[in-house]
């Protein structure tokens, strides 16, 4: 097998490619040998299906060597890829949605079976995690594979405190990296994305594809699995912008939430999804915990934020908040009814435009950083195994607290605990 | 003699009676015009405030963070205080279209110079409405932005800034009122200038202990083991 790797002009390059059976779009920086080792890993998928790689680094693409052809009947071709709409220094989440949409739209033209995208790196940096990814669309009817990453203590956070206990709940499914980054999508839902994303294009709700994906498969009732992919290199905190990121990856959630509005109030508990491959377990972490800073954030938000809270949670909740910031740091601690009565308050107050959704959103992080604060105390002297029960915990109470969203989703005015 | 004075007297009897009987359908003009406005502004006022009130103008002032404004307005309603502008101003209004029956010169140019300064009223108006909503939005910009950077002057920076703007509404807004230009000027420059010395001391002031930490911090870092931080968030 050739891998077609001339450094020609994007679009021509594209163009000479009108279909394959799977276009992998790679937006992590993966360097010279990453993409061989990925390259030769897609190899290995049995039937040997035709593949596109999309490089969004041209210069890996372009420095790459001529690997030996292996099967005549498959070839993986790699095309330096440029994402339309991408601003270099726009958010993450941004950028991703980016790919998102111009990995559909070449899966679309190409016509392509499924795509996959990967965004992360991984601490093993094997080739066989994305092989995971591409073979329950491959081998069953799978619309969704997405990667369950080993859960790790301190990591993931706004996805533990948020993302998988409000998917959860509210679509059903026990999916634990709902936003990914890295997914594989198959055609068809990959359609109803496009579709979903033209529709809603004339307004001002355009919703982002990496957080609608998970639940518009749900909604449908599509196939969803997941695939144990090994551990997750996150990127380090940037402290400086915390509440972006918040307000980022919240706000896209929210939208989602709005948009499936008739879908989740039906829903009732949630099921298992199926997952393939082996389960990593959790690795001991050593460090030292420094939640000081978080606290008097917290503590600073609580004193300074309070009219601002005053408009979006119930006196009962902002009653807790005081008594919890008047206790020493060392005795903060956000019981798990509360946070997730908080998270359900917010998504309300973002549908009702309370406020400013952006001023809305990062008024939550001193919030937000009072449950990391609890969630890293309970977790300081259990071990890495505990990790799962917690989390566990933490959904289980947004499960609990779901009557409490319904009932105040419909009836904003009247129901104000 | 006798009849000199009684010829004055009714001379200027007649003259009073006669300039009376001149006033006299400028006053009943006056007293209609006014009638009128007074129905007029009740009619208004009433659907100004059914207006107001469906549209829940009371609950979104104090959502934008205009608390203040129902503190001073009647029975604490926004709401209730516009109508009543709206009334006041229209019998205003008729007072002033009922004054200009009178003598045709000197009423007139009151009135034309009164309705000419209006547009200049509507565009003050205009300018501290839209400053109040810009400080206010700036305000709880800088007041989240603050607090999420950990700092403990937050509410100070942010009352600054709010003040800041609405200081400088005010000037642009009495600029087109033409009220004191030169005493507005340098009154708006001293207030300005003092809220801008007064921030950069504030922060200034409160960053030299910041600043002392984290050079310390580098400093110690540069010859202890590296401590990563542990927490990763998405």
């Amino acid at each position: 097998m050739e891998v077609d790797s001339s450094p020609q002009q994007p679009q021509a390059k594209a163009a000479q490619i009108d279909s394959a059976d799977f276009v992998v779009g790679v937006f992590a920086g993966l360097d010279r040998n990453g993409i061989t080792t990925l390259c030769e890993g897609l190899r290995t998928l049995p039937g040997s299906p035709r593949i596109v790689v999309l490089q969004s680094d041209p210069s890996g693409a372009a420095a790459a060597p001529n690997l030996q052809a292996a099967n005549e009947n498959s070839s993986v071709s790699l095309v330096p890829w440029s994402v339309l709409g991408l601003d270099p220094t726009g958010a993450p989440l941004q950028s991703i949605s980016a790919a998102c949409q111009s990995l559909f739209a070449a899966t679309e033209k190409m016509t392509a079976r499924a795509c996959c995208l990967i965004a992360s790196e991984m601490e093993s940096a094997a080739p066989e995690w994305v092989c995971r990814l591409l073979q329950p669309l491959l081998e069953s009817d799978c619309d969704l594979v997405v990667p369950y990453y080993a859960p790790r203590k301190l990591q993931g956070l706004l996805n533990s405190s948020i993302v998988y206990p409000l998917t959860r709940c509210l679509y059903g499914k026990r999916i634990h990296n709902p936003l990914g980054p890295d997914m594989g999508v198959s055609r068809r839902l990959a359609q109803k994305l496009l579709g979903t994303n033209r529709n809603a294009n004339g307004g001002s709700s355009q919703t982002h594809p990496l957080a609608s994906l998970a639940p518009v498969a749900a909604c449908e009732n599509m196939q969803i699995c997941q695939v144990h992919v090994g551990a997750r290199v996150y990127p380090p905190t940037d402290w400086m912008n915390m509440s972006s990121l918040v307000a980022q990856v919240l706000g896209s959630i929210f939208l989602e939430l709005e948009r499936s509005a008739a879908c989740w109030q039906r829903t009732r508990g949630s099921v298992s999804v199926p997952a393939r491959g082996e389960y990593v377990y959790p690795s001991e972490e050593t460090g030292t915990l420094d939640v000081n800073r978080m606290v008097e954030t917290f503590q600073l938000g609580v004193r300074d934020l309070q009219e601002i809270w005053g408009l979006v949670l119930p006196p009962a909740t902002l009653f807790e908040l005081r008594k919890l910031s008047r206790l020493t740091p060392e005795k903060v601690h956000m019981p798990d009814e509360l946070w997730a009565r908080i998270v359900y308050d917010f998504a309300l107050a973002h549908r009702l435009r309370t406020i400013n959704r952006d001023h809305l959103l990062r008024s939550m992080t001193p919030l937000y950083l009072a449950w990391v604060v609890s969630y890293a105390r309970d977790l300081e002297t259990a071990g890495a195994a505990t990790v799962e029960q917690r989390i566990e915990r933490l959904a289980l109470a947004y499960e609990t607290a779901k009557p409490y969203l319904i009932s105040r989703w419909r009836w904003p005015d009247r129901f104000n605990p | 003699m006798w009849d000199q004075v009684k010829q004055a007297l009714n001379q200027s009897t007649t003259k009073f009676l006669t300039s009376l009987a001149h006033l006299l359908p400028g006053i009943v003009a006056l007293i209609v015009a006014l009638l009128i406005s007074f129905v007029l502004a009740w009619f208004l006022a009433i659907m100004v405030r059914r207006l107001l009130t469906s549209l829940h103008f009371d609950e979104w002032l104090n959502r934008w963070g205009f608390a203040s404004v129902a503190e001073w307005s009647p029975m604490n309603s926004p709401t209730r205080l516009v109508s009543r502008t709206v009334a006041c101003a229209v019998i205003l209004a008729g007072f002033l279209i009922g004054i200009a029956a009178f003598d045709a010169e000197s009423t007139s140019l009151l009135v034309r110079s009164v309705f000419a300064y209006i547009p200049n009223i509507v565009g003050a108006t205009l300018v501290l409405s839209i400053g109040g909503v810009i400080a206010s939005f700036l305000a709880r910009s800088v007041l989240i932005g603050a607090v999420n950077l950990n700092l403990q002057y937050a509410r100070l920076l942010s009352m600054g800034v709010k003040w800041l703007v609405v200081v400088l509404s005010v000037a642009m807004a009495l600029e087109h009122l033409k009220i004191a230009p030169g005493i507005v000027d340098l009154a708006f420059g001293i207030l300005f200038g003092g809220i801008v010395l007064t921030l950069v001391l504030a922060v200034g002031l409160n960053s030299k202990e910041l600043v002392t930490k984290s050079l310390e911090r580098d400093g110690k870092e540069a010859s202890a083991e590296n401590i990563e931080e542990p927490f990763r968030h998405v």
